[in-house]
């Protein structure tokens, strides 16, 4: 421990004590030795509006964490752009939100200002099917993007023995299957294929790697709503369990219904359609 | 701006002031960081950023026409020659 680390109270409120200060010195000495400078000064005064800001928001968010915090406002911290209490509202965002400093983030130099989002669903362009981790059903959701390739069915037929002569032949989809709504048999094949397809709306689900990322901004309303999306976007992960369960029990069935689903937009194997509209 | 005004004529007819940036940021680096800046203070500062880019900009422009100006004799000697 060097002696500059901020101390705190009994009451855990930290002190601004001689460390705190001297960083604070050190930094306007920086500033006043390139005062006339009127480009460092613009670059100042956007640093310090920009941080002010995050601070803002930090209190907002995590007003506990806030009041307890000990990190210093003007030495700077992994972020180098940033001071150390910017840097942990980063950090309190990446635990108690949205992973946020993983995939795109991991660069100190970097500029924080508006921030990226990783994928979390599989990239159908440039992605291995990976049998080992992928659920059963998202593995079988993928049969309608890879129709040339067998594996995916013959994953099935070594697992549960699907009979891949006697499914329906797949055709093209439906517009119905794109509908916003689907009665109860229908809503898990439509969130199925809205999953694979990247069309949930979601951006944690429809985003891939090989697209330019979309860029946030550091305001409340939206670190709220990418919270939502993503505890949603784990929710549709959780919702396949039942999918899971289905193939398990029943994986010839299942498939019928799934490809009846994709050519018809209705849920019931060919032949014997059954409508839940 | 008048066009036959050279770039010393359009130079002297500037304002002549420190720019607004430099005045701001000497203020926000005094302040306590832990002091919030209001919405106001931050609308004003978003407002003197403006302006003091604008101003970057400007002396940048008069630069570059400087650096085109063709070189002119003058019809007197300056002192110390």
């Amino acid at each position: 421990m060097t002696g500059l680390v901020l101390a705190t109270a009994e009451d855990g409120k930290p002190i601004f004590g001689f460390g705190e200060r001297l960083v604070h010195s050190l930094e306007y000495l920086r500033f006043k030795a390139k005062s006339h400078n009127a480009l460092y000064a613009c670059e100042t005064v956007s640093r310090v509006v920009s941080e002010q800001h995050k601070y803002r928001l930090y209190i907002e968010m995590f007003p506990k964490d806030w009041e307890r915090s000990t990190k210093s406002l003007y030495r700077a911290g992994y972020f180098k752009a940033y001071s150390e209490r910017t840097n942990e509202f980063f950090q309190l965002t990446n635990d108690k939100r949205f992973p946020l400093l993983e995939y795109w983030h991991d660069d100190p130099d970097l500029e924080l200002e508006r921030f990226a989002i990783p994928p979390m669903n599989f990239d159908l362009c440039c992605e291995e099917v990976d049998f080992a981790h992928l659920r059963d059903s998202y593995l079988a959701g993928l049969i309608f993007y890879f129709l040339e390739d067998a594996e995916i069915l013959n994953y099935f037929s070594e697992k549960y023995g699907l009979d891949r002569e006697s499914l329906p032949p797949i055709k093209t989809a439906h517009q119905n299957i794109w509908k916003e709504k689907h009665g109860a048999k229908s809503k898990p094949f439509s969130d199925l294929i809205r999953l694979v397809d990247h069309s949930t709306g979601n951006p944690w689900l429809d985003i891939t790697n090989c697209q330019y990322p979309d860029l946030f901004e550091w305001d409340k309303e939206t670190v709220d709503w990418l919270t939502e999306a993503y505890k949603a976007a784990n929710q549709y992960f959780k919702n396949l369990e039942q999918l899971d369960r289905r193939i398990e029990e029943d994986a010839q069935t299942f498939f019928c219904e799934l490809i009846s689903f994709w050519n018809t937009g209705r849920v019931g194997s060919e032949g014997h359609k059954v409508s839940d509209e | 701006m008048q066009l036959d005004e050279s770039p010393l004529e359009l130079l002297r007819a500037e304002n002549e002031q420190i720019n607004p940036a430099i005045i701001l940021a000497e203020r926000l680096m005094r302040r306590e960081a832990a002091e919030l800046l209001s919405v106001e203070e931050v609308n004003e500062a978003e407002k003197i950023l403006a302006i003091g880019t604008q101003e970057i900009e400007t002396i940048e422009s008069h630069q570059k026409a400087f650096q085109k100006s063709p070189a002119s004799a003058i019809d007197y000697v300056p002192v110390g020659f």
